[in-house]
């Protein structure tokens, strides 16, 4: 999560859409057709090339030139691949942190965020300023640290050490804070005649009205607990709780995985898969979230 | 909706704090490089018999590359949550052994124990030992004996020097324009045993003091090295594209590769016939000793268990019978049976190079911050391949680095 | 607020900041916080994990100023920045331009740009490394029908870099692409159809319109790109084939104090040169803010 970014997000939100007018019309009708082919192509080649390679057999790997189809086309990459790496344990793994860290990132994020923007208490703008502050910090600062708390706690190759340090995230808070901010305050107020006490309005009103900002930052929180690599390299090496992107790049470590490129891209297409297939179905909320998060993915 | 919502998310939190479930207390994690991915099975063999020996011990195997094993290993000791048993080379065994990671076996090894004595030195640190040598093993001159049978050339011999090398690699890459006459390795091992080949190089002056790896003899051993290269010779990396050096040479495009014995197992699929030789000799013959301990880890919870495997897997017959058949090193035993045992399989037909090159061996420069001194001498070693240093001023840079690191 | 709530007072509330406010608080001390403080802390001392630490004052920074690999590793960064901001700034807005045209078929377009932006790092390096072989890569492989001989790649440090550069503005080229899309957006149309009125054309209203109106939006492209490649770190660390002259020599200051921490054991020296990645970032971040408040006001003109 980056800091800057956050600042950007206060003024965006909703989705993008495409213009309305003609005003944007920049391009001609053949152009166009190409420009729409080449940016096609070179956005979903590289796809291909993993997808092609992954269906080929160990024996038409290295050809020059390269096939671009498989021929003949063959599953036996991942049957290997299941040999290699425990698949079903590593998609759990990997999915089981996901939404697990997710969940746990929005309720976590949505509480704090509930607290700077509806309860009033004094201290409440140092304390969120100090929030602010912690988006400054370069991921790798934390790194080294997370690593040896991580190991004081006992929680080595274990799925706390790959979700909880995850869950505190300032920029959720951030994002949340914002959102809860531009709701009008008459609806509590009604509530509060009721009788309801601030937990009810939190997860009756607040929460409901929420929804696409928990949807962007659930989707950006998925996309960071799928991907991440960097963290987990150092604190999930086991199996048992290894997660794709990991055990993915471990294949290229061995005495022969250099020229085992089915393989490889075999495990590729199984990462990369699910990702792509949240993100065609959850496309609205990704990209107002790419808008406000600054991840670069 | 949400309190459900909470409620699951909340479970789910829950779940995932909980710390791993706690472990068996007879099983023992034993961390391997050596194993994999030729040698699982062959371990799966010592293990059962080792279970069957001892029950109510199980052991877990955790495998690495060697290329990952140490940071691996690194981690897990670090993070408390080290392997109980795991094995460590001769160059890393120092640093473990100098941190207080290992747990003294000295209680171990009784009289009679059948190790080998030098074997058993190398692993012993302040007077005590740290570490049972496990195995060890060699690098040798592998060749294509169809490739020098079409080029006309001779055999390698005892003899050679690699003058001679270089004169039957030529006429081998005169064959075609794929098929390639020598590939010997330019990184940290190699030119620590071609300086042992040259005989006046070494990388440290003999107090520790300070890097003599800029010496004349050490400048001209690199060139040697380079040289294969820049004859067109060897391969560069690139013309490789990834594919390493031991599958060129099962793809028989390759006359002569230096490397290790543990690939025999590998090279019975070899479509042609290939031997192996000494190295050829710059000044003198020398040879790779590499030792491969097992050591049980200082903060292990079955200490009696840890070092029960670790003994067997480094001296138990099983463990040595095994080895010995499946071509996966050598265990590090007095005991000729074993290595008649060895001689007797074919190919390659001159297994008896292994124990003569062992007659002339060297081991590694050794220094406290030893990945630094192997990464940045690796690094420099590149740029004098790649023609961007040449061998003096690559070597030049590499003491200062070296002095640098052992202040 | 036009009405008083009674557990927005005294005690009460103090209940409710306990219940909403404890648990991200808490998490975020120790998990954040404290390891913050631990990592500035650890930057005075010397330790190998399997030592106690020992606080050695600043000479871990002084190593790091006299350390060659650091330097060399911040020369790479800054090369990386060099060649990389540039190309994904100006692809970026030729394709934000392309994609807030509205045609049959846009959005599919749009789903495409930004596949390689959801994708992870690991999944894209590891494709961009097969692609960028060689021997037997695709790149090499087109290169070589048109007659051209194709460079070694992922071996040199110089052409690694290129294909990293390459790789790394197609990941990212659909992100910035989207960015620039919202400031788009946020263009009154009033200000084009003034302009069709005088008789402007399409490339007039672009370059005296759309880009000067998007100066806000660009700048803090810029600077995002700037933070974030400070921090590169995944396609550096898996692309360049392993054992090559790239592989050795290539290092970013993210990879150098990966390296330091969990290759060396060197914690305290890899968490001063995080600090001073930190202290890169931080210059960064306060111009801009010193600049944006330039065009806040620039807007409000």
């Amino acid at each position: 999560m980056r800091p800057n970014n956050a600042l950007l997000a206060t003024n965006l939100s909703g989705t993008v859409q495409p213009a309305a007018s003609a005003r944007g019309q920049i391009t001609g009708r053949v152009d166009r057709l190409a420009g729409m082919a080449l940016i096609i192509g070179l956005m979903v080649l590289p796809f291909l090339v993993m997808l092609s390679t992954s269906l080929k057999a160990q024996e038409y790997i290295l050809q020059t030139p390269p096939q671009l189809i498989p021929n003949p086309a063959t599953l036996e990459s991942y049957s290997e691949l299941a040999e290699r790496i425990d698949l079903p344990r590593t998609i759990f793994n990997s999915a089981f942190v996901a939404i697990a860290g997710t969940a746990g990132q929005i309720v976590i994020s949505a509480m704090s965020a509930y607290a700077f923007a509806r309860l009033e208490w004094p201290g409440r703008n140092i304390v969120f300023l100090l929030y602010l502050a912690t988006m400054m910090i370069p991921a790798v600062v934390l790194v080294i640290p997370q690593f040896i708390l991580v190991r004081s706690l006992g929680w080595m190759n274990s799925y706390s050490a790959l979700i909880v340090p995850g869950l505190f995230s300032a920029f959720g808070t951030f994002l949340l804070r914002q959102a809860f901010l531009a709701i009008p305050k008459d609806f509590e107020e009604a509530a509060y005649v009721d009788g309801a006490n601030p937990f009810v309005i939190f997860w009756r009103i607040i929460m409901p009205l929420s929804l696409p900002s928990l949807a962007t930052l659930g989707v950006f929180s998925f996309m960071g607990y799928w991907n991440n690599y960097l963290y987990p390299l150092f604190v999930a090496r086991k199996e048992d709780v290894m997660t794709l992107p990991i055990a993915l790049a471990t294949l290229q470590a061995g005495p022969r995985s250099l020229t085992e490129w089915n393989l490889v891209m075999a495990g590729a297409v199984i990462t990369v898969l699910p990702i792509l297939a949240a993100y065609l179905l959850a496309q609205r909320w990704f990209v107002s979230g790419a808008i406000s998060s600054g991840i670069k993915g | 909706m949400f309190r459900r919502f909470l409620l699951l998310t909340l479970l789910c939190v829950l779940l995932a704090a909980l710390p791993a479930a706690a472990q068996d207390t007879t099983t023992i994690r034993y961390f391997t490089f050596s194993a994999a991915p030729d040698h699982l099975e062959d371990l799966d063999t010592i293990i059962a018999a080792f279970q069957e020996a001892n029950p109510g011990i199980t052991v877990e195997v955790e495998t690495a590359a060697f290329a990952d094993y140490f940071t691996l290993l690194q981690a897990g000791v670090a993070s408390g949550d080290a392997p109980d048993v795991f094995e460590l080379n001769y160059e890393n065994f120092v640093t473990y052994a100098a941190n207080g990671a290992l747990l003294d076996l000295s209680g171990m090894v009784s009289a009679e124990a059948p190790f080998y004595p030098r074997a058993l030195e190398a692993f012993q640190y302040d007077g005590k030992q740290m570490a049972l040598p496990a195995t060890f093993s060699t690098v040798l001159l592998f060749y294509n004996a169809d490739l020098f049978d079409q080029a006309g050339v001779s055999y390698p011999t005892a003899e050679w020097n690699w003058a001679d090398a270089v004169a039957a690699a030529q006429s081998i890459r005169a064959l075609g324009e794929d098929t390639w006459g020598l590939f010997s390795p330019v990184q940290f091992w190699e030119f620590y045993k071609k300086a042992g080949q040259n005989g006046e190089c070494s990388f440290f002056n003999a107090e520790m003091t300070e890097s003599t790896i800029n010496s004349p003899a050490c400048v001209s051993t690199l060139e040697t090295m380079i040289s294969f290269m820049n004859d067109d010779l060897m391969p560069t990396a690139a013309e490789l594209s990834g594919v390493s050096d031991s599958e060129l040479f099962l793809s028989g495009k390759l006359g002569m590769l230096v490397t290790g014995i543990w690939m025999f197992g590998a090279f019975q699929d070899a479509t042609f016939n290939w031997d192996v030789q000494i190295e050829p000799a710059i000044n003198q013959n020398a040879h790779h000793f590499f030792a491969n301990g097992v050591a049980v880890s200082a903060t292990t919870q079955n200490a009696e268990a840890a070092a029960a495997w670790a003994e067997f897997m480094a001296s138990s017959e099983t463990a040595a019978t095994v080895r010995v058949e499946s071509a996966w090193e050598l265990p590090a035993l007095n005991q000729p049976e074993y290595f008649e045992a060895y001689l007797e399989q074919t190919p390659p037909a001159n297994r008896a190079a292994v124990f003569m090159a062992l007659e002339s061996p060297v081991t590694p420069p050794v220094i406290e911050r030893q990945n630094e001194m192997q990464d940045a001498v690796n690094a420099l070693l590149t740029q004098a391949v790649d023609g961007e240093l040449t061998a003096q001023e690559a070597l030049d840079q590499a003491k200062a680095e070296l002095d640098a690191l052992i202040q | 607020m036009s009405q008083v709530m009674s557990w927005n007072r005294g005690i009460q509330r103090w209940k409710w900041v306990a219940v909403f406010l404890l648990p991200g608080l808490i998490g975020l001390t120790v998990f954040v916080l404290y390891p913050i403080v631990s990592s500035f802390w650890l930057a005075f001392q010397d330790w190998n994990l399997l030592q106690p630490p020992e606080f050695v004052g600043l000479s871990n920074f002084q190593e790091l100023l006299a350390d060659d690999d650091f330097w060399r590793a911040l020369g790479y960064t800054l090369t990386f920045i060099v060649l990389y901001i540039p190309c994904v700034f100006v692809l970026g807005l030729a394709l934000a331009l392309f994609l807030n045209q509205k045609f049959p078929g846009m959005l599919m377009v749009r789903a495409a740009t930004f596949l390689p932006v959801v994708a992870s790092w690991v999944v894209v390096s590891l494709i961009w490394k097969w692609i960028f072989n060689p021997s037997y890569g695709l790149v090499n492989a087109g290169l070589n029908l048109i007659g051209i001989n194709g460079p070694d790649w992922l071996f040199q440090p110089q052409t690694a870099v290129y294909a990293m550069v390459i790789t790394s503005v197609w990941k990212d080229v659909g992100y910035i692409a989207l960015l620039y899309l919202g400031g788009l957006q946020n263009i009154s149309e009033t200000y084009y159809e003034a302009a069709r009125i005088d008789g402007a054309n399409r490339w007039r209203c672009l370059r005296h319109i759309t880009i000067p109106l998007l100066t806000p939006t660009m700048f803090f492209v810029a600077i995002t790109l700037l933070i974030n490649y400070f921090q590169m770190f995944e396609q550096v660390w898996l692309m360049p084939m392993r054992d090559s002259a790239a592989d050795r020599q290539v290092e970013v200051i993210v990879t150098e104090v990966v390296k330091n921490a969990f290759s060396y054991s060197r914690m305290g020296y890899a968490s001063a040169m995080s600090w001073v990645l930190f202290v890169l970032i931080f210059i960064i971040t306060f111009v801009q803010l010193r600049l944006q408040k330039r065009w806040v006001h620039y807007e409000a003109e």
